[in-house]
């Protein structure tokens, strides 16, 4: 079993009961949610409610879905042809896949973040405040504030005030992933989407991502997909669990770490597969 | 032996050995093109051979020589020259003799044997002319206002013919040229009028009026320019050419008058680097085999920068919709090959379709919806240098989708994801962010379709070149920019002087010196479009996944 921080776990702030929440406590309610590639079911009748303000880890084997998942929360999956999906995710009670929805502003308030680095080939200021000049700011001291904020929360100023205007490829692969959370948050999203942020970096890069996490909580609902089972101990407060397309088990963090309901949490926390 | 086989080395020689030809050809071809081009603006030595012919005659031969080959000795047994025992072939030698007004031909071919003194006298002369080409001889006297005065006056008189011809030129082209046009198009705005009924009796007095100020003004100029004429006539240079014949030359005749044999080597190189830039900046004449080329560089350039204009836009947005809107199915694909195809038809066929459809079709309609006061003389519904720049664009389309779209297709989705997940829309990811990096591989798309654009001649020769254009198509009366306008192009013009002329011998050293001409053109457009290139792929360079 994994020795979770007690660190971690003291710091989870308010305990949620996940399944009994108050309306205004949830982010997101994703109910009977499928998923197809083609022939190829991804997900199965997955139904969740991630709660607002707290980090949300999605744990599993290669190919269980977990990515597949978080893509469906901001319709990154929209840009597979092949694939299908039904089901409903709520956000403020509107379902994302209903029939009038604007993709473009749904994405501006489901913020993402990549698994590999992915700035622009520009500097390092118009990274920042390319969301921002999209939603239609084009003010150059609102925009000089955001970039410093945005800057600031990804805790990536101090490194790069200096040199603003700059190609942000001059960066190193954490900063650059550090650059990408602040081009994220400059948009002021409501959910921070992280699909394993931290998977191309090196250990003291990830480091300080999953510090930056920790910050990013007290703004954004952050929901989180890893790799990596200590990650999801020390940075999430609710994992969940998934195998095969499935929704195995979903409780807080301190719970499915220490006493996992399933038999196949045990099996894939303890190291069994995986 | 195996080993080495294994050691993939026979395929490293293989390819450096292919990497070599193709460098040594190349190379190959610009130093035969350059030497043969440049050599025609060295200035050379005019030699004078004393010659004794088959039939015992002697004659003095002056000129430069401009060939030497070996021909076989039976080719020559008419002629009954003694050969020493054992020799079978003849040098001869290729001697521009010019006096185009004494005789028929600029060249003549001297057999070595027959020579019996070659000399390079010092007082030896070449004069460039206006009109029958070189003049090889020497001067005998200098008339000023019919009097005989001294061969020291020379240089001033050249100077003094030189600057009334400039002002001639001027008048000509800039002063006379500018009221001719205001004329034409005071006569097309009345005759539009009549053509519409709105012609009233006070407009056609207006009209009258204008015209005849402009008619004044022109009789003004014109008498100004018989002045100069005047002046420009009144000294001449009495010369005596190889055989002993006393030709006078007018001195408005003359461009320029060298002792080729005096000048030092300093002298020459002067000399020679103010040919070539003679031979850039300045007209044709003799039915383009002497002067220079400027109205067919101008004209090159400017209808490659014209089609530049048109199938950038085009090329590029038919790619994105290829690549970016079109479903993936079976018409995309077959659209697909279909451009690729494109590529692959000869350039006459386009020059065919650019004929039929845009000459004669679409500016056909335009002339009967806008011009309707110049007809039957059409305005667009002949060759000109717009419908030469859109054929060429048709030609080159497929080259540039075809690159775009590789470019397209190489941008990493990552791009576009952190795009879309800002909330971009799919236009705005492709407006900031696709087209930015995408803009090394148009560059590269745009550089081959200058590249084949520049060199293609064929089709051209039906949609708008021609041997001598009277005016460029860029000038100083409104609207400035003429795309009616015929034009000349330095391809068309290697063509023209190549097989064309009349005097192909004497024009041979101008082919190679417009086809050196012509690819440093195209080498110049290509490098500033591949520095443009570079500098986009500094920008935008990937990141190193």
């Amino acid at each position: 079993m994994i020795s979770v921080t007690p660190n971690a776990l003291s710091d989870s702030p308010n305990k949620i009961d996940l399944s009994n929440m108050k309306p205004e406590q949830i982010a997101l309610d994703i109910k009977g949610l499928n998923l197809h590639y083609g022939n190829k079911q991804a997900l199965q009748d997955i139904t969740m409610s991630i709660p607002k303000g707290q980090v949300t880890a999605f744990i599993g084997p290669s190919g269980c879905g977990k990515s597949t998942l978080l893509r469906c929360i901001n319709r990154m999956n929209d840009l597979v042809d092949i694939c299908k999906i039904t089901g409903e995710i709520n956000l403020h009670g509107e379902n994302i896949y209903g029939r009038h929805v604007d993709v473009a502003a749904l994405r501006r308030k489901v913020g993402m973040v990549f698994q590999r680095p992915n700035p622009f080939p520009k500097s390092i200021y118009e990274n920042v405040v390319y969301g921002v000049r999209i939603a239609g700011e084009n003010n150059r001291r609102n925009l000089d504030d955001i970039v410093e904020k945005s800057l600031k929360s990804a805790a990536l100023w101090n490194e790069v005030k200096d040199r603003l205007h700059e190609s942000a490829l001059g960066l190193s692969g954490g900063q650059q992933q550090r650059l990408v959370i602040a081009r994220a948050i400059a948009i002021e999203p409501e959910v921070l989407l992280l699909d394993e942020p931290t998977s191309a970096l090196d250990p003291i890069s990830t480091l300080t991502i999953e510090e930056l996490i920790n910050d990013l909580k007290k703004q954004f609902t952050v929901v989180i997909v890893t790799h990596n089972m200590q990650q999801a101990a020390r940075v999430s407060d609710q994992t969940a669990f998934m195998y095969m397309g499935d929704l195995i088990e979903y409780s807080d963090t301190n719970t499915l770490f220490t006493t996992p309901v399933k038999k196949k949490t045990e099996d894939y926390i303890t190291g069994r597969y995986g | 032996m195996n080993n080495w086989f294994k050691s993939g080395s026979p395929w490293v020689w293989l390819c450096a050995g292919g990497v070599s030809i193709s460098l040594i050809s190349v190379l190959g071809l610009l130093w035969l093109i350059a030497s043969r081009g440049l050599s025609y603006f060295w200035p050379a030595e005019i030699v004078q051979f004393n010659v004794l012919d088959e039939h015992g005659v002697k004659s003095v031969v002056i000129g430069e020589i401009y060939d030497r080959e070996r021909i076989p000795a039976q080719q020559l047994a008419h002629t009954q020259i003694k050969l020493p025992a054992g020799q079978d072939t003849v040098e001869r030698l290729l001697v521009k003799t010019g006096n185009r007004e004494l005789v028929s031909l600029d060249f003549r071919w001297l057999l070595v044997p027959q020579i019996t003194k070659q000399s390079t006298p010092e007082h030896l002369v070449v004069i460039e002319r206006r009109s029958n080409g070189n003049f090889y001889g020497v001067i005998e006297s200098l008339i000023l206002e019919g009097e005989k005065v001294e061969l020291s006056q020379l240089p001033e008189l050249l100077e003094r013919v030189e600057h009334f011809q400039e002002q001639i030129e001027t008048l000509q082209k800039t002063d006379i040229g500018a009221i001719n046009y205001q004329l034409e198009r005071l006569r097309l705005k009345e005759r539009k009028h009549e053509l519409d009924g709105t012609l009233t009796v006070e407009l056609s007095l207006s009209f009258a009026k204008e015209v005849n100020e402009l008619k004044t003004l022109y009789s003004q100029l014109e008498k100004k320019l018989m002045a100069l004429r005047q002046e420009i006539a009144r000294d001449q240079l009495l010369v005596r050419a190889m055989d002993g014949q006393i030709v006078t030359l007018n001195f408005e005749d003359i461009l320029a008058v060298t002792f080729n044999n005096q000048l030092t080597t300093i002298n020459k190189i002067s000399l020679f680097f103010s040919q070539i830039a003679g031979f850039i900046v300045d007209d044709p004449r003799e039915a383009n085999t002497e002067g220079g080329v400027f109205p067919a560089i101008f004209g090159t350039v400017l209808m490659v920068l014209l089609m530049t204009v048109i199938v950038s836009p085009f090329g590029v947005i038919a790619a994105i919709y290829l690549h970016e809107y079109a479903g993936n199915n079976a018409l995309t694909k077959l659209l697909r090959i279909a451009v690729i195809n494109l590529a692959g038809v000869p350039s006459i066929v386009y020059g065919v379709f650019g004929l039929g459809f845009f000459v004669y079709m679409v500016g056909g309609s335009l002339d009967q919806l806008f011009y309707s006061e110049t007809l039957p003389s059409p305005t667009f519904g002949t060759p000109g240098v717009m419908w030469s720049a859109i054929t060429l664009a048709i030609l080159t389309l497929p080259v540039v989708i075809v690159s775009t779209e590789e470019g397209l297709s190489r941008i990493p989705s990552a791009m576009r994801h952190g795009s879309l997940a800002l909330g971009a829309t799919k236009a705005e990811t492709l407006w900031r962010i696709i087209l930015p990096i995408a803009s090394p591989a148009i560059m590269t798309g745009i550089i081959l379709a200058i590249a084949r654009a520049a060199g293609e001649v064929a089709p051209l020769m039906l949609v708008g070149v021609v041997k001598m254009a009277p005016n460029l198509p860029l000038d100083g009366n409104f609207p400035f920019l003429h795309l009616d306008r015929k034009f000349m192009h330095l391809g068309f013009h290697i063509y023209d002087v190549g097989f064309q002329s009349p005097n192909v011998e004497a024009a041979r050293p101008l082919v190679y010196a417009t086809a050196f001409l012509l690819i440093t053109i195209i080498v110049a457009l290509n490098m500033t479009a591949v520095s443009i290139r570079n500098k986009l792929r500094e920008k935008y360079k990937m990141l190193e996944h």
